[in-house]
C-alpha cells in the first residue's frame, strides 16, 4: 500500500480525475473529500463489505432459505 | 412492484453489467417465482448455473420502505420514472435460529423496460443489511 501523509487542505491525485483532499482532522476523526467523475461509486468500505458478506451468504444458504420461504409442497401450475 | 411489471421479469433474462458486490463476474440472471403471493423469487445465474440467491418484494414486510436513488443511478439505469423501476432485496438466513433476513440496504433495482439492473449500495440511511422478518402463513 502506498502510504502518502497529508496536512488539512492538502490533496492527492489518483489517475487523471480523482482527487482526495483531507478536508479537517478532529478527535480522532478525519474528514475528506473525494472529487470524482459521478460514474465512480464512493462507499464506506464498511457498508460495502456488509452487502457483499450478505450477499455470499444469501448465495450460500440459498437451499435452506428457498426451504424456508417457499409455499407448501403444491406446485402444480393452475394451467 | 406493479403485477405486470413482474410478470414482465419472471423467466427472462435480466442483466446486471456491474455484476454483484462479492461475485463481480455474474451478469445474466433469470428471476423465477417462488411463491403465489410473489413474495419471494429465485435470483438464478445464467453465466454460473450453481450460483443463486432468494430475493424479496421487501413491501409486504415494510410498507414504507422507500429507498433513495441517486440523480446518476437512476440516469444508469435509464428510468425515468420510479413506475419503470422494479426492486427486490436478497434474503439472507441465521441456519440456527432459522431467522430470515431482509437486506434493506442492497436493493436490487431493475428497469423493467430495458431489464438491465444494478445492485444499489444505499447511503445516509438507517437501513440494516439483516432486517429480520417473520414470515407469512401460506
Amino acid at each position: 500500500m502506498l502510504v502518502l501523509t497529508r496536512r488539512p487542505g492538502e490533496s492527492i491525485v489518483v489517475g487523471q480525475d480523482i482527487v482526495v483532499t483531507v478536508i479537517e482532522i478532529k478527535g480522532g476523526q478525519v474528514r475528506i473529500g473525494i472529487d470524482a467523475p459521478r460514474d465512480i461509486d464512493v462507499y464506506r468500505e464498511e457498508i460495502y463489505e456488509q452487502v457483499r458478506q450478505e450477499n455470499l451468504s444469501s448465495v450460500a444458504n440459498v437451499e435452506q432459505i428457498r426451504e424456508a420461504v417457499q409455499d407448501q409442497p403444491r406446485k402444480d401450475s393452475p394451467d | 412492484m406493479e403485477q405486470a411489471e413482474h410478470e414482465a421479469l419472471v423467466e427472462k433474462a435480466l442483466r446486471f453489467p456491474d455484476g454483484l458486490p462479492g461475485l463481480p463476474d455474474l451478469e445474466n440472471f433469470v428471476i423465477v417465482e417462488l411463491r403465489e403471493d410473489g413474495a419471494f423469487q429465485q435470483l438464478q445465474s445464467l453465466d454460473n448455473i450453481d450460483i443463486s440467491m432468494i430475493v424479496c418484494v421487501p413491501w409486504m414486510f415494510f410498507p414504507d420502505y422507500a429507498p433513495v436513488l441517486s440523480d446518476i443511478e437512476q440516469a444508469e439505469l435509464g428510468l425515468e420514472t420510479a413506475d419503470d423501476a422494479v426492486l427486490f432485496v436478497p434474503v439472507s438466513f441465521d441456519s440456527e435460529t432459522r431467522q430470515v433476513f431482509l437486506n434493506l440496504l442492497g436493493p436490487f433495482v431493475v428497469n423493467a423496460k430495458t431489464r438491465v439492473g444494478r445492485q444499489l449500495v444505499l447511503t445516509g440511511t438507517d437501513y440494516s443489511t439483516r432486517t429480520p422478518i417473520e414470515l407469512p402463513v401460506t
